[in-house]
């Protein structure tokens, strides 16, 4: 038996040694520096083949929204792209010229309709017409698309953006011999960004909305459950209102730009095939004229304390389902890696107990599953369940069945066996990441911008590893309760099947 | 379908083909200029690019007949590998279409002779390693993923699944269970509608290309077809093997030699794909959606395969209309002129092994469906009728050329682009061949293919979204509309087919069963109805529970009453379509399943069921020498079997949940009440499995029940 012990145990600590050898390898790869004006670079070395790709990640989100523009991070995000002064224009000087006019028509627009039912339909009606003809002048003077079509000509693949409660990304994959072209075009961008085809690109934001959260159902529910289970916090709503969304104005987006996208609250990271060295002189040659600026602000508004369990529900056609949150700290506390790994015991896999239970045992659902972090790392969260119910099966039977588990985690210790199995998936986790230039580098942006140090993406993984039954039990009872829970699930459909 | 085609690109050319800038060597930039206009990207000089390494494969045929390939790669401390079977759904029976998906999935999920397939998830899951199966259109797949140090392992548990799936009956179950949901689901997404419905349209719902799984075809799905069809398509001539990581050639060739040196089943070749053959009629097709507020389309018709002599001018033809991200014309007018949508593309689908489709797709507002369509339509338009611009041409051919590199970013990329060749029988040098065909595409090409491919009158529009939205309706557009019905088919039971001579024979053979239980006068003048029953539920969910049961019923009046351990439960349906439940938590009224399944128990009620061929709204059919089939235009259906006297010895239904699983119930025990003999013991099973041991212990009929008592809360 003991010699069995043995083996058992040697087979478990290779992968741990692995990580951390992983860990020391890795940093000879990676070189980081500081501009002056506080723009921090992380360059990674991954010399196997000449692409290389190119991240920028901006600690603002939707979170940071002002009141009555919510949508506005996102909607920045969207102009990025489109060019500078001397890339998507064929006449800049005339085009800047009539930007200037239509922001001062809006102005107009903003106090007839701010005049409410005592504004004039007329001057109203007048003015929406000069706006529109302005616009279509403006329109006349862009290139389309010039900034994707360039960056494609060049063989730029995956180029896109993202936002987040918490953050904004933008990145794309060159040929690396091209990486020059990624310094110049995103320097002049966060030196000068334009506000070019703004308001034919918020229709196309209300319409990217319209997409994921008002007819998919599933995103309709996530809207709500943001909005169940977050009461004060702005993560609640990182697209925007629709409402706001269809009133955002230029000129606020480009004073959101100057408070939140000043050098020192962004990180850039390029990883692949490129010389530091290099990388080094061009960013020094392209960045260090970017103007430093203050910090900017930090989001003031917290969540309130929840007193009592939530509940909401979506009338809908399609099937049910399910999806019932509780309160939890951000990633900086100590809680963190508990809570992680109990959602994988929960989670991940075909051992997952709540696979185990709800799909195979009691056949209740097609998929169930939980999450740690609902819906970022930087501000207090929620630890997320959810269920799809499987046909004839009802989304209490399914809540009953995720309720025992839950309770039954605060009762019982996990099985020491299936917390080893978590941590060693976690693991072989960072290890397969390592595989992919983009996601590297969005890891170690990620990891910079929230701990302070990249090397937050391995030092986790001891975090990890020190977690205890104990622990897990423990954050269990103190996180997982009722006066933190809630609920959000839609009806089975009306007709009594699944026509 | 796009990355189908980006893995036809390679590399060396890249250098050789990298537009005009490219001098030798590396310039230092000029300084940062002061304010004024920014610095042109146009004065930028790029140095050439790097030379690509090409790693080398390693390809040889076991004795067996199993092709392998190996390449080593000591990036990661990892082993990943992937067998490819020449297989697909295209080959599955029209009746069991779904099986090669319940397939895929129990090969892995129902384990091996020596190991079930919870035993193989946590031995792979303990140590972070993966081992799946999955069977596309046409071909399957079982790849494994592994750290290093646990590859023999996995290797292991991978030939084991490959060669000795057990196909244990409850993943089946589960996987069959899964399938249902997906389906019952399948209208959820309008996104997922839009496409499905296209493919229908252009390929044709009966044939292997175009139909869909329904409840129907997954019900007869079993075990043994699963075990056919493994023998059928899993023999090592029929797999290619292709294995790359942290590893040496040569141990790994030895350690895969040994691994399958015992595997010798022989199988005949797989036949050839049958040819793509349906000409659907053109015209809009509208499927209703009303939760929506966008509208989801597809528009397009038949396309071709991906070594068509044309395939590349309409790959840059396709780029330049939409394929080509936000550099494309559609996106251009659509979502940046118009704010329409937020995405729309144009592809042209070509595949290796059959014909593709050509489509557009996007979605924009319900008010603006209209407007979308006639400006796309107009896109296609120009592009069939006026050359695209020099620069067009230009940005399309060089975004392809320049980004050629990215199919050979990774080593694991060109090994599952040469087992694709080698799969469908493609040459060596095919994305060779096909770059310098896109390096010569000219203007007139691009006018030429889009004139000679793409048929605007041939176009299938698929419209999912909320019409009394749409403003200008869709038949302002001057095409037939039609609609498209997304009622999802309940699982049909297999009934006989009736004519004039099973029709006598099933009224003869039912009235043989009501001479036998008592005699059809005995079983009319039945007015009330009542029985007690012991009910030992043997499924899962309630396993070892003890129920009494009471039903009271003066049809269509039902009394149920059940005692519970925690309670007693009181249904009540008033026969009119309403009713109430009283239960431990308090009161509700009837819900819309419980009446529907109230009028299935109407329907089956025993005095009444027999006297069937008496009823104008039934249809008592024989579907053999002591079985009766019994239907009404309500859909509700029996099916009974005598057994020699007459007696009803098996009642088979379908189950209340819309599982599709069929009720069968096996009467005995019969014993005489009121007249008329009837079962005292009854086991009831649901899709194979047992469900519950009833035994009467009580039978009333003709008591003289009251209808306020029924209803008594």
């Amino acid at each position: 038996m003991k010699h069995t012990w043995i083996l058992r145990t040697a087979a478990l600590l290779a992968p741990l040694c692995l990580g951390a050898q992983n860990l020391q390898e890795f940093e000879k790869r990676v070189t980081e520096f500081t501009l002056a004006n506080g723009l921090h670079f992380i360059v990674l070395q991954r010399p196997e083949a000449p692409v290389v790709s190119v991240l920028t990640r901006v600690d603002v989100g939707g979170a940071n929204d002002p009141a009555g523009r919510t949508g506005l991070a996102h909607m920045f995000e969207h102009m990025a792209f489109k060019g500078t002064d001397t890339l998507g224009t064929t006449n800049w000087a005339a085009e800047k010229k009539t930007l200037a006019e239509i922001e001062a028509l809006y102005d107009k627009i903003d106090v007839e309709k701010n005049k409410g039912p005592r504004g004039s339909k007329e001057t109203l009606e007048s003015l929406q017409k000069e706006v529109k003809a302005a616009i279509e002048k403006a329109n006349s003077y862009v290139d389309k698309e010039a900034y994707s079509r360039l960056i494609s000509l060049n063989g730029g693949v995956g180029m896109n953006a993202s936002t987040s409660g918490e953050a904004t990304t933008y990145f794309y994959s060159l040929p690396s011999n091209r990486l020059e072209l990624w310094f110049l075009l995103t320097s002049q961008v966060f030196k000068n960004p334009i506000m070019r085809e703004f308001y034919k690109e918020r229709d196309v934001v209300r319409e990217e909305r319209r997409m994921r959260a008002e007819s998919n159902p599933q995103g309709k529910m996530v809207q709500l459950l943001l909005q169940t289970t977050f009461l004060s916090h702005p993560q609640r709503n990182i697209i925007g209102w629709a409402s706001d969304i269809e009133n955002l104005r230029a000129n606020a987006a480009e004073e959101f730009f100057r408070k939140y996208y000043v050098p020192s609250n962004m990180v850039m990271v390029i990883a692949g095939d490129v010389d530091p060295k290099e990388a080094k002189r061009l960013a020094d040659q392209y960045f260090s004229s970017l103007p430093a600026g203050p910090a900017p602000p930090r989001v003031i508004t917290e969540e309130g304390k929840q007193e009592g369990e939530r509940r909401a529900v979506i009338d809908t056609e399609s099937q049910p389902m399910l999806f019932v949150t509780y309160k939890r700290p951000n990633a900086f506390h100590p809680d963190d890696a508990p809570l992680a790994v109990l959602a994988g015991s929960l989670a991940s896999g075909r051992t997952g107990v709540i696979y185990k239970e709800l799909v195979e045992q009691k056949k209740l659902a097609l998929f169930a599953t939980a999450d740690a972090n609902f819906i970022g790392e930087k501000f207090p969260g929620a630890f997320l369940m959810y269920s799809v119910p499987g046909v004839g099966k009802t989304v209490e039977e399914n809540e009953k069945a995720l309720q025992e588990i839950i309770e039954r985690v605060k009762k019982e210790k996990i099985d020491e066996a299936v917390i080893r199995r978590v941590k060693t998936q976690i693991r072989a986790g960072l290890i397969r990441g390592l595989d992919s230039n983009m996601g590297m580098a969005m890891r170690l942006a990620e990891n910079y911008q929230l701990f302070g140090d990249w090397r937050k993406l391995f030092t986790k993984i001891d975090e990890v590893e020190k977690v205890s039954a104990d622990d897990l039990m423990r954050v269990a009872k103190t996180y997982l309760v009722d006066s933190g829970r809630t609920v959000v699930h839609s009806h089975a459909p009306k007709k009594e099947d699944s026509k | 379908m796009r990355s189908a085609i980006l893995t036809l690109f390679t590399a060396a050319i890249v250098s050789a083909q990298a537009p005009a800038p490219a001098p030798a060597a590396r310039k230092a930039a000029p300084a940062p200029k002061p304010a004024a206009a920014s610095r042109s990207y146009k004065t930028l000089k790029y140095p050439p690019m790097r030379e690509l390494k090409f790693p080398e494969i390693a390809s040889f045929t076991l004795p067996n007949g199993m092709k392998v390939f190996l390449l080593e790669n000591h990036e990661l401390p990892l082993v990943r590998g992937s067998a490819r079977i020449r297989t697909g759904n295209i080959f599955e029976p029209a009746q069991k279409v779904g099986l090669t998906s319940i397939f895929g999935e129990v090969m892995r999920t129902g384990g091996t002779k020596s190991k079930t397939g919870d035993q193989l998830n946590e031995l792979l899951e303990g140590i972070a390693a993966s081992v799946e199966s999955d069977v596309g259109e046409t071909s399957g797949t079982l790849s494994f993923n592994t750290l290093k140090e646990h590859t023999g392992t996995v290797l292991d548990v991978f030939k084991d699944v490959l060669v000795a799936p057990e196909f244990r009956q409850d993943k089946i179950d589960i996987a069959k269970t899964q399938m249902r949901g997906i389906i019952a689901r399948r209208n959820d997404q309008a996104g997922g509608i839009a496409s499905r419905e296209f493919d229908r349209l252009l390929y044709g719902p009966t044939t292997p290309w175009g139909r869909i799984v329904e409840h129907e075809t997954i019900q007869s799905v079993n075990r043994q077809d699963l075990l056919d069809w493994h023998k059928r398509y899993y023999f090592p001539a029929n797999v290619m093997l292709a294995i790359q990581g942290d590893f040496s050639t040569a141990e790994m060739r030895a350690k895969i030699e040994k691994l399958f040196a015992g595997w010798d089943a022989k199988q005949a070749p797989v036949p050839p794909l049958p040819a793509v053959s349906h000409s659907q009629k053109p015209g809009i097709f509208l499927a209703e959606k009303s939760e929506v507020n966008q509208s989801n389309f597809r528009i397009g018709h038949l396309g071709g395969k991906l070594n068509d002599k044309d395939y590349p001018a309409l790959e840059v033809m396709a780029d330049i209309l939409g394929a080509n991200g936000f550099s494309s014309r559609l996106m251009k007018k659509i979502r940046s002129d118009l704010g329409l949508a937020y995405g729309v593309s144009a592809n042209w689908n070509a595949n290796y092994d059959h014909v593709g489709t050509f489509t557009i797709s996007g979605s924009t507002k319900s008010e603006s469906t209209v407007d979308a369509l006639k400006a796309i339509y107009g896109e296609v338009e120009r592009i069939r009728s006026t050359e695209v611009t020099d620069q067009e041409l230009q940005e399309a051919k060089e975004s392809t050329l320049n980004s050629f590199v990215f199919n050979f970013d990774s080593p694991s990329k060109t090994l599952s682009r040469i087992v694709n060749y080698e799969y469908h029988g493609y040459p060596k040098d095919f994305i060779f061949q096909y770059q310098k065909a896109i390096a010569a595409v000219t203007k007139a090409d691009v006018m030429r293919v889009a004139k000679e491919y793409i048929k605007p009158e041939n176009f299938v529009t698929v419209v999912v979204g909320k019409s009394a939205d749409f403003g200008t309706p869709l038949s302002s557009l001057n095409m037939p509309v039609s609609k498209i019905d997304l009622t999802i088919p309940e699982p049909k039971t297999a009934t006989a087919k009736a004519d004039a001579a099973s029709l006598q024979k099933g009224k003869q053979l039912l009235q043989k069963l009501q001479a036998a239980v008592g005699g059809a006068d005995k079983l009319t003048a039945v007015k009330d109805y009542m029985h007690v029953a012991q009910v030992k539920v043997l499924a899962m969910q309630g396993g070892g529970l003890q129920v009494t049961q009471t039903t009271k019923i003066i049809a269509p009046m039902i009394r149920f009453e059940q005692q519970l351990p925690f309670g007693k439960i009181v249904i009540y349906y008033d026969g009119k379509g309403s009713g109430f439940m009283i239960g431990p938590q308090g009161q509700a009224p009837l819900p819309a399943p419980a009446v529907k399944q109230a009028n299935e128990e109407l329907f089956r009620l025993y005095p009444t069921l027999w006297m069937s061929d008496r009823d104008p709204n039934r249809t008592v059919n024989a579907v053999s020498n002591d079985a009766v089939e019994i239907t009404d235009k309500n859909g509700n259906y029996v099916r009974v079997t005598l057994d020699a006297s007459g007696l009803p010895a098996k009642v088979n239904y379908k189950a209340a949940d819309n599982s599709g699983n069929e009720v069968e119930a096996i009467y005995s025990d019969f014993k005489e009440a009121g007249g008329i003999k009837l079962p005292h013991v009854i086991k009831v099973s649901q899709g194979g499995k047992p469900a519950a041991d009833i035994t009467v212990t009580e039978y009333k009929l003709n008591s003289g029940l009251k209808p306020e008592e029924l209803g008594q809360k």
